[in-house]
């Protein structure tokens, strides 16, 4: 069977570009005004900002949920704003999506929550369960893989949200305030695993989130909205060594193994 | 399609189904009403016809001619072949007056025919014309009245005009019927199917995020609908079956003095028509109604 073709970017490749981006929900105020974003593979990036300054407008617009009102939206070399209905699916199978509210189908249990998202893209059944362990055990969730949702708490059911998120090997993973509802702790714990897979798999990520301290904490790219507008854009800080080496325990997923799909259309 | 989405897709129909009972169960009853009126109708409006057409071919016109003034018998086999190419004629006897008072006399008066020495009806060599459309009697009348040798033509204009009458009402009502029923069930339909989207508003939106073809994302509802659309024609079917069954039996058994006129049609040679008429029309709903609203409810 032939392998689908996929957009593989080049190392250092834009995979996001807005150009002069607008979005307006109504005539009178927009939710997003003049926005300029590059973002290179494999980056970290927070978007943070007050209530209401666009950054989930922002989110959406990258997923292709809204439709820019005017500008240029490129998206793994996607035009969005020329995007057919018919190349949605092939371009979303790029992302991994997370919420605040993590969206789990609560009538399933754990297992079949993350297996849910490689049945979408028709992946055969024995491969699908090795990718769907191996998943909740990068995520430390393959002992309550049996689980319902319903009896897991926040942060565990964030991380099977995330594994969900990160099953299909996306390029790209976006979160909109994914720690939004978790204590300090949990939140942190969160925060590491995003990215682990940041490094480990070489996900570009986006995070949309409020939280001052794990921005101040993480040493990443900062994007600053205030009003629909971008502020500021601050670049990543050169990491600590101790840092460094906390990452490598996580390291027992063989990412190759993730590789091996076929796609159908 | 893989396998495991084969069956993906089947799983997730069925849950659908019994996740909305009320709706389902709701949807499948007005369907197989609509389907077993249909189903009644039908078989109703195929014996009508049935009987209809026999007695059309009863149906017939007798012409006499003036043989007091010197119409032949040559004159009347000529006349007969002109007749017989007529398109709304399907056949036509001569009989001469000889063989109409040997009959005659056969039926009625036994063996007081005797009685009489010369034939009554001398003069009386006639063609009796059987119609193959009785609605065109009367066109076939008007001819006949303006040929020369024709004295006297016998018709039975109103049989044949009732029988069409009541024909076409029946047909028409019950068309008008079956449509409205027909809309309320696919009204029905398209509302079970969109409850059935509505409780799944959360998983679709997911589903597209992960990149699910819209394909991926219907094929589960458009195959509820096509069950319901199965379930609400094999029912009624069923019912019809045995409806049609036992009104034979009652009908034979109660008016058998009637039996030669109320020539019913057999229960397979009904059914061989309804029942891919009827399955057809079951899956057809079932498939337009779940695409109503899937195209109505589905499009993120
Ligand atoms: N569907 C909508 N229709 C109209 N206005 C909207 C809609 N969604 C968002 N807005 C408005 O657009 C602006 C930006 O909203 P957005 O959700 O992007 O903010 P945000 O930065 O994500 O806020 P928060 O931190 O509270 O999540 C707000 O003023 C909001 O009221
Ligand atoms: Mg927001």
């Amino acid at each position: 069977m032939a392998r689908r073709k996929v957009y593989t970017p080049e190392s250092d490749d834009v995979v996001i570009s807005l150009r002069d981006v607008s979005k307006q929900y109504t005539k009178q105020a927009a939710a997003v005004t003049g926005a300029n974003l590059e973002v290179r593979e494999g980056e970290f990036v927070f978007v943070t900002g007050e209530t209401g300054s666009g950054k989930s407008t922002l989110v959406k617009i990258i997923m292709h949920e809204l439709k820019a009102s005017s500008g240029e939206v490129n998206v793994l070399g996607y035009d969005l704003s020329r995007i057919g209905h018919g190349k949605i699916p092939r371009f979303r199978r790029n992302l991994g999506i997370v919420f605040q509210d993590f969206r789990l189908l609560k009538d399933r249990n754990v297992y079949e929550n993350v297996a849910f998202a490689q049945r979408i893209i028709m992946v055969p059944s024995a491969q699908m369960k090795r990718n769907v362990l191996n998943m909740l055990d990068m995520v430390g969730m393959s002992d309550k893989y049996k689980r319902k949702v319903t009896q897991l708490s926040g942060g565990e059911q964030q991380r099977v949200a995330l594994a969900r998120a990160l099953v299909n090997k996306p390029l790209i993973l976006l979160a909109d305030e994914p720690t939004g509802n978790l204590d300090a702790d949990t939140a942190w714990e969160i925060m590491q695993l995003i990215d682990k897979v940041n490094r480990d798999y070489g996900t570009t990520v986006l995070v949309v989130t409020h939280d001052r301290s794990i921005v101040e904490r993480m040493h990443k790219r900062v994007i600053e909205m205030k009003q629909g507008e971008i502020i500021s854009d601050t670049p990543a800080k050169e990491e600590d060594i101790d840092e460094e080496e906390e990452i490598f325990e996580y390291q027992d997923v063989d990412a190759d193994d993730l590789d091996n799909y076929d796609y159908d259309d | 399609m893989r396998i495991g989405t084969f069956f993906y897709t089947i799983g997730q129909g069925f849950k659908n189904l019994f996740r909305n009972k009320g709706y389902t169960l709701a949807s499948i009853a007005t369907i197989s009403a609509c389907l077993f009126l249909f189903g009644m109708f039908f078989s109703v409006l195929t014996n009508f016809r049935h009987i209809v057409l026999r007695a059309e071919q009863g149906v017939s016109v007798t012409a006499f001619f003036h043989e007091e003034q010197g119409v032949t018998e040559e004159q009347i086999l000529q006349l007969k072949v002109a007749i017989e190419e007529r398109e709304e004629v399907a056949s036509v006897e001569y009989i001469t007056a000889d063989e109409a008072w040997e009959t005659f006399s056969e039926d009625y008066l036994g063996e007081y025919k005797d009685g009489f020495l010369e034939n009554p009806l001398e003069g009386d060599d006639h063609l009796v014309i059987y119609l193959a459309d009785v609605s065109q009697q009367s066109e076939l009348v008007s001819y006949l009245e303006n040929l020369d040798i024709v004295r006297e033509v016998n018709r039975s204009e109103t049989v044949a005009d009732m029988l069409s009458g009541a024909n076409r009402l029946i047909f028409y009502a019950s068309i008008i019927i079956i449509a409205v029923l027909l809309v309320v069930s696919l009204f029905l339909i398209s509302n079970t199917i969109a409850s059935g989207i509505t409780s799944h508003q959360d998983e679709i939106t997911i589903m597209k995020y992960i990149g699910a073809t819209d394909f991926y994302v219907r094929a589960p509802y458009v195959f509820e609908g096509l069950i319901i659309g199965v379930l609400g024609s094999v029912i009624p079917l069923a019912l019809t079956h045995y409806v049609y069954e036992r009104a034979i039996e009652i009908i034979s058994g109660k008016f058998s003095m009637l039996s030669g006129l109320l020539d019913f049609l057999p229960v397979e040679s009904v059914f061989y028509y309804l029942i891919p008429v009827s399955i057809g029309m079951g899956v057809g709903l079932g498939f337009i109604g779940s695409m109503l609203s899937v195209r109505k409810h589905l499009n993120v």
